[in-house]
């Protein structure tokens, strides 16, 4: 009786091994045959550390009192095709889902700036005091690279990104110090003791950005990579007709993680 | 090490540009401080943003007041400061910020305090921001001689704040009406202050009139605190008498936006006299039943808080508070204050009151 288990727990384990084994053969069949026209694919999956900020820093800016580039992950998976027999450079598409965020406590002078409330209500004035805010932008982005092989172990890449924002949030309030109304000779109103004035502008975020992107791979093992990769953005993150900050804010982030090549 | 390289380029690069940049120069362009001898102040100037009132005894000589100042940092004055000037009209001074960017004229306006006890609400001059194109009216009364004696204060600077007002004064809480009883008339509503309003946790305005000044500096701190009660008084007041109408609002809502259905909304009129010292120079609303140097108070009954649509009147007795008496040599010093206040909800001091809660008052007396 133990005998006949025994054969069966042999034969049904060795069923299920020869199947891995053909699904196996059957996939790196598909990749070797990939790798031999060229292709080469890759996921990979990192932290986004950086920041949604004017640049240069506009003057009423006085102090950066902390900064927390937050919990923002970017998960990518891209396809190479090599180029030539010597496989120096490559053309790279890639799918990433990513969050850019931070959050930040600032100390700003005369900043101007003017809300509208969801009744039409219209605030305007200049802040002297502290502002917190907090940035968490999700996207889909696809970014076009042109790859290059430097050896076996290091790659480059440099190319544009395109993204769609699918959800932003920018708020924060804004705490000790001072609302000039309407500009720096209006009402002096003071905020302190704890009051605050909230603030959310993600309404008024802009769902495209756009920007160059470098990276640079690093090859630890046979399929595992090492890879920091900087996305630029050039075009403000807030709409056109949107005036309450009145500078220009890009975000500037720099992924690092790992990627698994195929 | 090219990556190393980079990296080093990327960093240097981001520091480089996200440097803080030196700061630039003042755009404010204040009066902090008004500074004139002591024996001839009979109360501390009142420095408000664009406008100072000086409250000098009769002794003192108005042609020749040279008042001194301090400004922001940086921001200078014309006509100088410590110029003596003729303040038996109104002088005006001009203060250019640090950076040359902004002006700002000062009314300054010196007065000895005539105590008028009749208040006909009369007279009415606006206040128009046209930047933010808002305005509302601003009530002031005259002496039998014609010459301005005392602006009346209200919490509509601070209802602007919120962004709720417009250039229509009737926009505003406190207002003044064409029908008053004899002539023009004072018109408060309780009014919602909008999505920002709520967010800092004021969710209406009562309409307000008072006695005094409104700091808008501490509006959204404290507005409380921001209500700064009284005015000088020569003589000891007895009674208060003054016409009304009032209707309450639909609804009735605390602060968080709770709606009470059985709770109507009440007006409010009350009238204190205090004794004033170098520490208390004035009472503001957080004490103003309950500080040491009140000496009475007058005060509406709560059975006589009704709904009128007709002109009904109004005549409060000051009840002295036990133990506490007149110093006829302070008073004579004009050391003592009184304070109208007027509220169309009761409670709209803790934001509990009904939107539309329309109070009129007019034809007010203090009788001595």
């Amino acid at each position: 009786m133990k005998k006949i288990i025994l054969l069966i727990c042999l034969g049904l384990l060795s069923g299920v091994q020869s199947a891995t084994l053909f699904a196996q053969q059957d996939q790196n069949a598909g990749i070797i045959k990939s790798y031999l026209v060229g292709l080469e694919y890759e996921v990979k999956a990192g932290f986004n550390i950086g920041g949604t900020s004017p640049l240069p820093l506009p003057v009423e800016i006085r102090k950066i009192k902390s900064y927390n580039p937050t919990m923002s992950i970017g998960i990518e998976g891209n396809v190479t095709k090599w180029f030539g027999p010597e496989r120096k450079w490559g053309a790279r598409v890639a799918l990433r889902l990513e969050n850019k965020g931070m959050s930040t406590d600032a100390r700003v002078k005369n900043y101007g700036m003017e809300i509208i409330g969801d009744g039409g209500e219209r605030v305007k004035g200049n802040w002297t005091g502290d502002v917190k805010t907090k940035v968490k932008n999700s996207y889909i982005t696809v970014p076009v690279l042109a790859v290059y092989r430097f050896n076996n172990r290091l790659r480059g890449n440099i190319g544009l990104f395109a993204s769609y924002m699918t959800e932003g949030d920018f708020s924060g309030h804004v705490y000790e110090g001072y609302l000039r109304e309407g500009d720096p000779t209006g009402n002096k109103v003071n905020f302190s003791d704890g009051k605050t004035a909230p603030y959310d502008f993600s309404k008024d975020l802009r769902r495209f950005a756009w920007g160059p992107e470098a990276g640079i791979e690093w090859r630890a093992f046979k399929h595992l990579n090492v890879c920091g990769d900087l996305t630029w953005g050039v075009n403000d993150i807030f709409k056109k007709d949107f005036d309450t900050i009145t500078f220009s804010m890009y975000p500037i982030y720099l992924n690092v993680g790992f990627a698994y090549l195929f | 090490m090219k990556f190393v390289h980079l990296l080093v380029c990327f960093g240097l690069g981001m520091t480089l540009m996200s440097c803080i940049r030196d700061e630039a120069p003042n755009s404010e362009a204040d009066i902090v401080s008004c500074t004139l001898s002591s024996d001839i102040l009979k109360r501390d100037p009142i420095i408000e943003n664009a406008k100072i009132t000086i409250t000098v005894n009769p002794e003192a000589d108005l042609k020749h007041l040279a008042p001194e100042f301090e400004l922001t940092p940086g921001a200078t004055i014309s006509p100088a400061s410590g110029t003596a000037l003729d303040f038996t009209s109104p002088q005006y001074y001009t203060v250019t910020s640090e950076d040359k960017n902004w002006t700002k004229k000062y009314e300054v306006i010196c007065i000895m305090s005539g105590s008028i006890t009749d208040y006909h609400f009369e007279n009415v001059k606006s206040y128009t921001n046209t930047l933010l194109k808002y305005s509302y009216d601003i009530l002031f009364e005259n002496d039998e001689n014609g010459n301005w004696s005392m602006d009346w204060a209200s919490g509509n600077a601070g209802f602007a704040l919120t962004g709720s007002g417009s250039i229509d004064k009737t926009s505003f809480p406190t207002s003044s009406t064409t029908e008053g009883k004899e002539g023009k008339g004072l018109k408060l509503v309780t009014m919602s202050t909008g999505d920002f309003g709520k967010k800092v946790g004021m969710p209406i305005a009562a309409g307000n009139l008072f006695m005094g000044w409104f700091d808008v500096a501490s509006a959204m701190i404290d507005p409380l605190k921001a209500t700064k009660l009284g005015v000088p008084c020569s003589y000891v007041p007895l009674y208060l008498k003054g016409y009304f109408k009032y209707k309450a609002g639909d609804v009735y809502k605390d602060v968080d936006g709770n709606v009470y259905k059985d709770v109507k909304d009440k007006w409010d009129v009350y009238a204190i006299f205090y004794e004033t010292d170098d520490d208390v120079k004035i009472i503001d609303a957080t004490t103003r039943f309950t500080n040491s140097h009140l000496v009475s108070i007058a005060r509406l009954s709560d059975s006589d808080r009704v709904e009128s649509s007709e002109w009904k009147e109004f005549y409060l007795p000051f009840v002295t508070i036990a133990g506490r008496t007149v110093d006829e040599e302070k008073l004579k010093a004009g050391k003592y204050n009184v304070a109208i206040v007027l509220s169309s909800s009761l409670d709209g001091d803790t934001f509990k009151g009904a939107v539309g809660s329309t109070l009129y008052i007019d034809e007010l007396e203090l009788i001595h």
